[in-house]
């Protein structure tokens, strides 16, 4: 038997709830409410199955009545249900539009690198498994990936530039979008530069990985000489014609690195909003760094040889894996969303739980 | 835009943590007018009345009791300046097991009616003036009265939903509720399996924005203008507008209070708390 008196229950409890906030409800077949008092006796000699039989009952009388009234049945429980004050405020539409997981779409074209970088994210080095996504696979995801949202395409590694098709690989991605593909720009010698030149100047940026104005800082990670090369790199790209993006990647100790850095990229020519500086993280082969989780990261949804991952700073950490099928896109991007929204709504009922008092 | 104005300072009841969220909202809106406003929260109906007459604040959200308690202090001197659209068709509903087979007001009679709180004008005053009117007398009739919020903040919703609840308890036949909280619960026909309503009452007039002399009718109109320019069609509005209950500003309807001045009168119901 149904037991509306839990509804009075609830508009009163509400009436007391901030709108955003949640309360719980017990909907038992023993729950309190109106006309429970009367239905005592019977509820106690009622069998398991009469019993869950009136606590579904319950349960669907407070979600029609949260349907029609504009609150939200957030949670369904064994014998209760938690009533969100209000409709729930979307985490995605919080999120600046740029912000959006799938806007950008993440690709690791493979994993080994001329370099071991001590702080790499996805532990790279010489020695790593290439495990290329392949040229068919980037092409089938540049394919879809308009259709399903995305407005660039990023490729990485490991080193790209490793690759023999490399540029099959990106002419794949730039005659779909715009496509950015990150480099150390220390290979731009002989096949490996006739397969730059081939690149579309238009619709391709390039980002070259740079940590400090002189080699010091910049080798002490990541080798003797790269420093040096890698100079030399970013002058090439540029007297080729390509648009470079620099990007540092400097520890929270070397802020004073900041200034001659960007000073020394304006005399490459490199312009401001072309300037990237990151913190290291904490995965990989970096023994310290930020601490990155997947309920505390917006998602940019990633793609590498292994499945679809969380975000490409953590795309070797089990704990950022989302699902092995890659295809359909949309279904991934989809599924990243809905995880996104899940872990904002768990962060927000534990923000609830835990005032900030 | 209103860097250099004075803000119009709006008194109002805090019976739910919402009306935080509520005024902030309206504090947000009036900024970006020619008419800033800020706040100011009181624990009870008697204390915000208080504060209106001792110039404290310059407006108060009154509830209908609230307003007609202040005229009969002020001996007529404060001015009523804008209700919800909700409020001025505001009703009581009595309502009563469903299938009981009640058909019109008439039918309490020897009847057990639950009553909200005794401050409650919807839930208590009106409906005894309504049985008055209807020719019933108080012998007529069983009255539970439900004191759940007396000496409160004197929003009477929760003994309104006491007063359902002796229904469904069987503690009484029927139970007469604002029309607000009865929507509130039944939202169309949820509850058609346990309660319905038997009987509405004539439309008459709830809450109202009340102001004292002090204010010039100058400062009045031009915050009217703007709170009137609230629109439902605006997102940004919307959400305060929602959470306020309702859809528009209108000019309050103040023959919409007479029914319960008389009702005050013929109870002795007195003009403070
Ligand atoms: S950080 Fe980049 S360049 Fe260094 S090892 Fe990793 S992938 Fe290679």
């Amino acid at each position: 038997m149904v037991n509306h008196g839990l509804l009075l229950d609830l508009v009163e409890r509400l009436a007391a709830t901030p709108v955003g906030s949640t309360v719980e409800l017990d909907v038992s077949a023993s729950a309190a409410g109106g006309a429970a008092a009367s239905d005592a006796s019977s509820a106690t000699s009622a069998t398991a199955a009469s019993r869950a039989e009136e606590a579904a009952a319950n349960i669907d009388l407070i979600a029609r009545w949260c349907r029609a009234s504009g609150n939200e049945l957030a949670e369904v429980r064994a014998e209760s249900v938690v009533v969100r004050h209000g409709r729930r405020r979307d985490p995605l539409a919080l999120l600046d539009p740029s912000q959006l997981p799938g806007t950008r779409l993440w690709m690791y074209t493979n994993f080994d690198c001329n370099l071991r970088c001590d702080y790499c994210c996805v532990s790279s080095s010489p020695q790593t498994d290439r495990r290329a996504l392949g040229v068919d696979r980037v092409a089938r995801l540049a394919d879809e990936a308009a259709d399903a949202g995305v407005q660039e395409l990023i490729l990485t590694g490991g080193e790209p530039f490793l690759l023999p098709d490399i540029d099959e690989v990106v002419a794949s991605c730039t005659t779909r979008l715009p496509t950015t593909l990150l480099t150390n720009g220390m290979l731009f010698r002989g096949g490996r530069l006739e397969r730059l030149r081939r690149m579309d100047r238009d619709r391709l940026t390039l980002q070259i990985s740079l940590d400090s104005a002189t080699p010091e800082l910049h080798d002490a990670h990541r080798g003797p000489r790269a420093w040096e090369r890698a100079v030399g790199g970013i002058r090439l790209a540029l007297d080729e014609g390509f648009d470079v993006k620099v990007a540092a990647t400097l520890p929270a100790d070397q802020a004073h690195e900041v200034a001659p850095f960007t000073q020394f990229l304006g005399g490459l020519g490199i312009r401001p909003e072309n300037r990237v500086i990151r913190a290291i993280a904490h995965e990989g082969a970096a023994d310290s760094g930020v601490e990155l989780t997947v309920d505390s990261l917006i998602p940019e949804v990633t793609v590498t040889a292994e499945g679809v991952w969380w975000h490409p700073v953590a795309a070797t950490d089990e704990s950022h894996f989302v699902r092995a099928e890659i295809f359909p896109l949309a279904d991934a991007i989809a599924d990243v969303r809905e995880r996104f929204i899940r872990h904002r709504e768990a962060a927000d009922r534990a923000a609830e739980w835990f005032p900030c008092s | 835009m209103s860097d250099t104005a004075e803000p119009l300072i709006i008194g109002s009841v805090a019976y739910t943590p919402n009306v935080v969220t509520i005024w902030e909202g309206m504090r947000d809106y009036f900024a970006t007018t020619d008419t800033p406003i800020d706040f100011v929260l009181f624990s009870n109906y008697g204390r915000l009345v208080d504060a209106l007459i001792a110039g404290t604040i310059d407006v108060a959200w009154n509830t209908n009791l609230a307003y007609v308690r202040t005229v009969a202090q002020t001996d007529g001197r404060c001015r009523a300046l804008a209700s919800r659209d909700t409020d001025v068709v505001f009703s009581t509903v009595f309502v009563s097991r469903a299938g009981a087979g009640f058909d019109g007001i008439e039918a309490v009679r020897g009847r057990r009616l639950a009553l909200g709180s005794r401050d409650s004008a919807q839930a208590a005053i009106l409906p005894v003036q309504f049985l008055r009117e209807a020719g019933i007398a108080a012998g007529d009739v069983e009255l539970l009265r439900i004191n759940s919020d007396v000496g409160k903040h004197g929003d009477t919703g929760r003994s309104e939903l006491d007063a359902l609840r002796a229904v469904l308890d069987d503690r009484a036949d029927a139970a007469a509720i604002g029309l607000n909280t009865w929507e509130a619960i039944a939202r169309g026909d949820i509850m058609a399996g346990a309660l319905g309503a038997f009987w509405t009452s004539p439309e008459y007039s709830h809450c109202t924005f009340t102001a004292m002399p002090s204010l010039s009718d100058e400062r009045a109109e031009a915050w009217l203008a703007n709170l009137m320019a609230m629109d439902w069609e605006r997102p940004e509005h919307r959400a305060i507008l929602e959470l306020e209950g309702l859809r528009r500003w209108v000019p309050p309807k103040l023959d919409g209070y007479r029914g319960l001045f008389e009702a005050v009168a013929a109870q002795g119901v007195s003009d403070r708390w």
